[in-house]
């Protein structure tokens, strides 16, 4: 058998080598297991969510590259080599403007759509900076929130949006 | 074996072939125990909601090169989509949205981009009932197989009219999707349009998706009809004697009423207990008549 068609199968514990909110580790997991699950139940990170276990919701998103996906539709082997950024990933330096911006416009009620929304945004305005609302709806649809509705989420993108433009054009005065 | 908390199993085997050759070899290997998985999101949906059990091998076709790759022509109106390419891809490559933008609108509406980011053009067409299909139809498509021999093509439309009934397909592996641009003849224009009508925008099986591509002269009258409806379960098709009754016909309001009957008439879509026939059938036939107006207007 060639090296490239080695299964990599649950028998197998230190295989999958991937960058976890920018520190490398080795996820020692059956190869089809869900990203969702790994970072929940075996490395204790809960901010990202468990909801609807079929990609429907966003609960679950995290950044893998760069680019958001839904982590219970992510299987283990899929992550090999990549880079995978959590909700604690976006806030390690301190609360980022995104999640500021959610708690002064209200985008939130009971808050479990939170995480999935904020890395959405995140993954959003790092690719476009100044997204029309279009293209902000388009961002958020995989994104549903039960409580709080709508109203209060786009006003906090917005907000994000603003705050992030001030930022660029104090940085660019200031060199 | 794990498992989640749904009991579906998260312990196959997952094998990584470099080529196409090598999937291949390990799917006759491996027989209905390996199952080929590209992005895996419509394969995760079925295992959850039972409609399938998790084999015991994945055969993982992502580190297969040949099946990667948006190759387009701009000269000749030819492109190549490999199996692989994401949604996302499709729905963000200007290369695709200059040639083929009716799978640019396709890719827009099909899940939302967290999903379009892991699923491949691949998987949507071998649902059968992909909402990329009504598009591609438009574009000739030729469907590249490899089959352990010197590779196999095949027509979109053609696999499409048997591929419920004949399960050999399954045995092969989707390399890659061939498509041709429409001809434009002088003095005339191209109106094209996409429209998916659902209860929900996404992530429901829509109604109907319609896919529409006619050529236009100054008088309105009509050449190169291309019309191709799909929705829920039912296989999308071209809507052959649809498109030979508009075809040199001048689109005004009498054409226009003729071919919402005709669409009434013969397009045969499958109901569920949400949506019957007769609904599904007049919300195509009015989609068609819309756009027609659209085209005219």
């Amino acid at each position: 058998m060639k090296d490239s068609m080695k299964p990599l199968s649950r028998l197998e514990t230190s295989s999958i080598p991937c960058t976890l909110n920018g520190q490398e580790i080795s996820l020692n997991v059956p190869p089809a297991k869900r990203l969702l699950h790994i970072l929940r139940d075996d490395l204790e990170m809960t901010g990202t969510k468990r909801s609807c276990d079929i990609g429907r919701c966003g609960a679950c998103m995290v950044m893998v590259d760069g680019v958001p996906v839904n982590s219970c539709l992510t299987m283990a082997y899929q992550c090999s080599g990549k880079s995978i950024t959590t909700i604690e990933g976006v806030s390690a330096g301190g609360m980022d403007p995104i999640q500021r911006a959610f708690l002064e416009e209200g985008g939130f009620q009971c808050g479990y759509c939170t995480p999935g929304m904020i890395i959405s945004v995140k993954a959003l305005l790092d690719h476009n900076p100044d997204p029309t609302p279009p293209e902000i709806e388009e961002a958020l649809s995989g994104n549903i929130c039960r409580c709080t509705g709508y109203g209060g989420i786009k006003r906090a993108v917005q907000k994000a949006i603003e705050w992030r433009r001030e930022a660029y054009e104090s940085e660019s005065v200031h060199d | 074996m794990a498992a989640n908390a749904q009991g579906v199993a998260e312990a196959p085997f997952v094998w990584h072939p470099a080529t196409a050759a090598e999937a291949w070899q390990l799917k006759q290997t491996l027989g209905t125990e390996g199952v080929y998985t590209a992005g895996g999101t419509l394969l995760r949906t079925q295992w959850e909601a039972g409609l399938a059990a998790m084999p015991n091998h994945l055969i993982n076709v992502g580190e297969i090169e040949e099946l990667h790759g948006i190759h387009i022509d701009c000269e000749s109106g030819t492109g190549t989509l490999g199996a692989m390419i994401t949604l996302s891809d499709l729905r963000t490559s200007p290369l695709v949205h200059a040639s083929f933008p009716l799978l640019t609108e396709a890719a827009r509406s099909i899940a939302a981009p967290s999903i379009r980011n892991l699923a491949t053009i691949g998987g949507n067409v071998l649902s059968l009932v992909g909402d990329s299909l009504p598009a591609l139809l438009i574009y000739d498509p030729v469907l590249h197989w490899h089959d352990g021999s010197n590779g196999l093509q095949e027509s979109l439309s053609e696999w499409l009219s048997t591929a419920a009934v004949h399960a050999a397909w399954r045995e092969r592996l989707l390399i890659a999707i061939e498509l041709t641009q429409p001809a434009l003849d002088s003095n005339t224009k191209r109106f094209v349009a996409y429209h998916k009508v659902g209860r929900r925008d996404a992530f429901t099986p829509s109604v109907v998706t319609a896919a529409l591509s006619v050529q236009l002269d100054s008088d309105n009258r009509l050449s190169d009809v291309r019309l191709a409806l799909g929705g829920g379960q039912t296989i999308p098709h071209r809507l052959e004697l649809v498109e030979q009754f508009l075809t040199g016909k001048i689109a005004n309001k009498k054409t226009i009423t003729e071919v919402y009957a005709l669409v009434v008439e013969h397009y045969e879509p499958k109901g569920d207990a949400f949506v019957p026939v007769s609904y599904r059938k007049k919300a195509a036939a009015n989609l068609i008549a819309s756009e027609l107006w659209k085209a005219v207007r």
